[in-house]
């Protein structure tokens, strides 16, 4: 983690191209993430995570969310993000993929 | 020089009070009461308007009151086309003049003194630049007074918006007519006397009463809705406080997902290849909108599930319940909430399916009788290891609990609740499942207590978890039991007892060879007496020495202790008892709800002892006041309007 804590950014690349440069403390929400880079993995070295599952249009929501919750972590009744009803099973599996779920004793 | 001269100019004519001035008279337009005065035929010199000529519509009662005092409207509209003209030609004139450069225009204007906007309009528009200047240096002091004045502060806040100078602009130019005159709605153009009170439309102009009845109506609307919209937020707030939930953090992407999936339910056709963690978030989540009927369960039948449950099967008919045996082969677990439709011919139809049932969770399916409870049993019960039935009443009796033991080999649940039909003879029957790890039993028909100390001298040894909801009539000889039969328990719950005393809780939680219990739930263990509340002499229920023993024996591993309305104990024992040395770090849910002497500091000492404290519950604790709340943990029923006191910045910090 101590090279981490120098590279303030990671870059996440979908499976169509696209990256995304996200402030690495915001994406530190996603347990997965958190674990591609905490171990000896080519993640942790290149701050580079490459998601061959994930579409572009819905990674790009997922960074939303990412931001969203960066900046609403300590806010109390933070109004809701709003999801595409059309994406929303796609952006559901997403959320599974980065254990984006309520955490222990964390009733949201 | 030029440039500025005709931006001048530009923006004098563009201004709205000039143009209201000079729409007050019928030249730039016309405006529809005139009309009405329109039917006589125009001249070939018009060239807009487009009426077709010498045809007589229907006059109205004006034009006829105006032809009979000699008015006529084509006169006037006559007088004011040849005002238009000058204006124009005289404009001309001017840029021709100023093009070069010669001053001496003034001649050239026209006598047109009785109309003032048209004064006004050529006066500026013939007048040098520095008359121009003056004219714009007293509309921007006008303007300055009326960015200074406290109507433009609160039009500006209500608009929201950056561009003062139009605002001041609007408020200018709604100034401009005065009471007592006449004047067009700026919204239905109607014609209407302005009085003080006329109100100013959108974009500046003044709105006749009707429209502005309608614009306050609207107004009220808007503002009663962010008014029930911050009062649903508050509400919204103190529910989740009440739920349990701390308000902290925005939700998770999961959630809002599932959230917005249920909202919009009827648009999904298949699930694809969701993971069924996934699809029992949604079927929770659509089961609390009351939304799963036949349709949307089609959307949770997998043929590869082996569980499956429904959380809410109010609108599920028979059929429904037939589908799920047909669809889910391999079924093995089944939970339905609500299934009133789960009926008979249905446990008929799951008799002629092989699937080998090991879990079943009914509840509501009151509509299944005897007969065939006791035909499932013996036909489907050897896999069957736990078996929970809620709400069905009539047709669960002692005879199906009688066939449970010889039917079920490997029965370890059993849970029968809310249940009318079993008495001490079914509970009896229970002593013969050598196999039950787990018993919960809240039956309405009062069973003896020996009843239970007989089944637990049987059982006792294994079970785990043993939960005797309301039994009123049951007495410390079932606490004995427990004490010399249970070695394993690690969930309890007696409630509602009237018999037990002090000193049975006192002997059950001393010396107890079993390991510690994780949850506890003894509410409501008191003595009743609304006429000597306050008195206890015979300490029924648990009282303060039950209590001190009990964390004694199980305090450091209790995770969720439920002693609502034991109050008897004392606050002296409390605050022993979560004293400074003291710590249960596994503690998460406390409820001590209406017990007379807590107050702030012992609630501040459990905060200090219980370090992973989730909720606490204090309702109907008078004596808690002001009490600050570490953040991140949530107090419950703080009996003032402020609700709990939020503080520090993190969970580290302590509570004062």
């Amino acid at each position: 983690m101590a090279e981490d804590t120098e590279n303030k950014y990671l870059t996440l690349v979908s499976n169509d191209g696209f990256e995304f440069v996200v402030l690495a403390e915001a994406a530190l929400v996603s347990p997965t993430i958190k674990g591609m880079l905490r171990s000896p993995f080519v993640e942790a070295q290149t701050n580079r995570c490459t998601f061959p599952e994930i579409s572009g249009v819905v990674l790009e929501k997922v960074v939303d969310y990412f931001h969203y919750w960066y900046r609403n972590r300590d806010k109390e009744n933070v109004p809701d993000m709003e999801i595409p009803a059309e994406m929303c099973l796609e952006l559901l599996m997403a959320a599974n993929y980065f254990n984006l779920e309520p955490g222990p004793g964390q009733a949201w | 020089m030029q440039v500025t001269c005709f931006g001048v100019k530009a923006v004098s004519c563009n201004r709205p009070s000039s143009r209201r001035r000079v729409s007050s008279v019928p030249s730039d337009q016309p405006s529809p009461p005139c009309k009405e005065l329109h039917h006589q035929p125009p001249l070939s010199t018009m060239s807009r308007g487009g009426y077709p000529r010498r045809v007589m519509g229907p006059q109205s009662a004006l034009t006829d009151y105006l032809a009979a005092h000699n008015i006529s409207a084509n006169q006037i509209r006559l007088d004011a086309e040849r005002r238009r003209r000058e204006a124009q030609e005289q404009q001309q004139n001017n840029s021709q003049n100023q093009a070069n450069t010669e001053a001496s225009t003034s001649s050239a204007a026209p006598d047109v003194t009785d109309n003032p906007a048209r004064a006004t309009r050529s006066r500026r528009a013939a007048a040098p630049i520095a008359q121009d200047e003056e004219a714009r240096k007293r509309e921007q002091r006008a303007i300055e007074k009326i960015k200074a004045s406290k109507k433009f502060q609160k039009r500006k806040r209500a608009a929201d918006s950056d561009e003062d100078d139009d605002i001041a602009m609007a408020l200018l130019a709604a100034s401009a007519p005065l009471p007592n005159q006449q004047e067009n709605c700026e919204i239905c153009a109607k014609r209407f006397t302005v009085t003080a009170y006329s109100r100013n439309g959108p974009s500046g102009g003044l709105l006749c009463p009707e429209c502005s009845r309608d614009i306050d109506k609207e107004d009220a609307a808007k503002q009663k809705a962010r008014r029930v919209a911050a009062a649903g937020r508050r509400r919204q707030f103190q529910s989740n406080i009440l739920d349990g939930i701390c308000a902290i953090g925005p939700k998770s992407l999961m959630t809002l997902c599932i959230e917005t999936l249920a909202k919009n339910i009827d648009l999904a056709e298949d699930f694809g290849d969701m993971p069924p963690i996934l699809i029992d978030k949604v079927a929770r989540k659509l089961s609390k909108l009351r939304l799963l009927d036949s349709r949307t369960l089609s959307l949770f039948l997998t043929p590869t599930a082996e569980e499956f449950h429904v959380y809410d099967g109010a609108k599920l008919g028979q059929d429904d319940f037939i589908r799920i045996f047909q669809m889910v082969p391999g079924l093995k677990r089944l939970k339905i909430r609500n299934g009133i439709h789960f009926k008979d011919p249905v446990v008929d139809y799951l008799m002629t399916r092989h699937i080998e049932l090991e879990d079943l969770y009914l509840h509501g399916a009151n509509l299944i009788s005897e007969s065939k409870w006791i035909e499932l049993l013996q036909k489907r019960g050897k896999p069957l290891r736990s078996l929970r039935v809620y709400f069905t009443d009539k047709h669960f009796t002692d005879a199906v609990l009688a066939v449970l033991p010889t039917a079920c080999p490997n029965l370890t649940r059993l849970k029968v609740c809310h249940n009318q039909q079993v008495t001490g003879t079914g509970v009896a029957a229970i002593g013969q499942i050598k196999t039950l790890r787990h018993l919960s039993l809240d039956l309405r028909k009062s069973v003896h207590s020996d009843i239970y100390v007989d089944v637990l001298s049987k059982i006792g040894r294994q079970l785990e978890t043993l939960c005797l909801t309301r039994v009123n009539e049951t007495d410390n000889t079932v606490l004995d039991a427990i004490h010399t039969y249970c070695r394993s328990l690690s969930k309890l719950r007696i409630t509602e007892s009237e018999a037990m005393t002090d000193a049975g809780f006192v002997r059950l939680f001393t010396d107890w060879a079993s390991p510690g219990l994780k949850y506890l739930d003894l509410q409501k263990c008191c003595q009743i007496d609304s006429a000597h509340p306050r008195e206890n002499p015979d300490n029924i229920g648990l009282c303060s020495d039950g209590f001190r023993a009990l964390m004694a024996h199980s305090g450091r591993k209790l995770r969720n202790l439920n002693i609502h309305a034991c109050r008897h104990i004392r606050g002296e024992v409390f605050e022993e008892v979560f004293s400074k040395d003291k710590l249960y770090e596994d503690m998460e849910k406390l409820e001590i709800s209406f017990i007379e002497e807590v107050n702030d500091y012992i609630v501040g000492c459990i905060f200090r002892a219980c370090p992973n404290l989730k909720e606490l519950n204090v309702f109907g604790c008078m004596k808690v006041r002001d009490v600050r709340v570490p953040r991140g943990k949530i107090l419950v029923g703080v009996p003032n309007a402020r609700g709990m006191m939020i503080e520090g910045q993190s969970d580290g910090e302590d509570a004062v």
